[in-house]
């Protein structure tokens, strides 16, 4: 066999095999998805997480305290607003009511009473809170939160 | 044994291959943009009480956050600010844009005696109403 003719071959079949693998190339070009489908997958396990941690949140509405002013004549023909008033207090490291009765009722029983209340009479009332410095904000908001399911009006005195 | 070396041998010129660092950069970059942004108030470490009632969001405008920690630390969207700097800034605020809802996010276990002087200074900058943020529980 001729020497020079088994390089040639040699060659030739080389550049067939080359030619193969560029077209092989050719074929899979494209954007490679890899860093994308990393990418996204991170945000998402993120948003995940956070949303998990966060929680859903909503809000109650309240009236701010009223400034103080002198009353104007027209006022006088405003009809009176009727007003359920709440004083909150700590006694004995437990939240009490003044304001539902004669004396203090601890702040679950006044939850209870607004929750018995017929809606006809608890619905478009205001509910006046008022409460002593170390009472937590959030037996503020529990009862908040009872007076708003009786569609009370909540306003901070 | 497969050359695995970021530098790329292949053709005449060798390249180093910015692929992977722009993958993690732009991860970083988007974490830290979300984190920043969402954690506002984690930062001030405000554990907000629970309520089974209250309003869904439906304002469009992007409303006032005021946080007070336990400690009565106050902030404003985030920003905390010494409660003399609280009042000019709440009134800027409100009168720049009037409909803008406002949100107290207060600290459950916060005592109502730093939470009221903050009502007043925003019935003072002639604000009629807040909104009490609270956690969804059904």
């Amino acid at each position: 066999m001729n020497p020079l003719q088994t390089k040639t071959d040699a060659a030739s079949k080389s550049r067939a095999l080359n030619q193969r693998n560029v077209l092989t190339r050719t074929a899979r070009f494209g954007p490679n998805m890899t860093p994308m489908v990393d990418v996204t997958l991170v945000i998402l396990i993120f948003f995940m997480a956070s949303a998990t941690i966060a929680g859903p949140e909503w809000f109650l509405r309240a009236d701010l305290p009223e400034i103080e002013e002198q009353s104007d004549q027209s006022s006088n023909f405003a009809l009176p607003t009727p007003i359920l008033s709440a004083d909150l207090l700590i006694r004995d490291n437990q939240v009490f009511v003044n304001g539902f009765g004669n004396e203090s009722i601890s702040i679950e029983s006044v939850i209870q009473r607004i929750a018995n209340m017929e809606p006809a009479l608890s619905n478009g009332l205001i509910l006046g809170i008022r409460a002593k410095d170390d009472v937590p904000y959030s037996a503020i908001v529990s009862l908040h939160d009872a007076a708003s399911k009786a569609k009370m009006r909540v306003a901070f005195r | 044994m497969k050359n695995r070396s970021i530098i790329s041998s292949n053709g005449a010129g060798a390249r180093i291959n910015v692929t992977p660092m722009i993958d993690v950069v732009m991860v970083l970059i988007v974490f830290y943009l979300l984190v920043g942004q969402l954690a506002l108030d984690r930062k001030a470490s405000i554990r907000i009480p629970g309520s089974t009632s209250g309003l869904e969001e439906q304002q469009t405008l992007d409303p006032i956050i005021v946080g007070i920690t336990s400690e009565g630390i106050v902030s404003i969207n985030g920003v905390t600010l010494d409660q003399s700097l609280f009042i000019p800034e709440i009134e800027n605020m409100h009168a720049r844009s009037p409909g803008t809802p406002i949100r107290l996010r207060a600290d459950r276990d916060a005592p109502f005696g730093v939470i009221r002087p903050i009502m007043h200074a925003m019935r003072d900058a002639n604000i009629p109403r807040v909104e009490l943020v609270t956690e969804q529980r059904r």
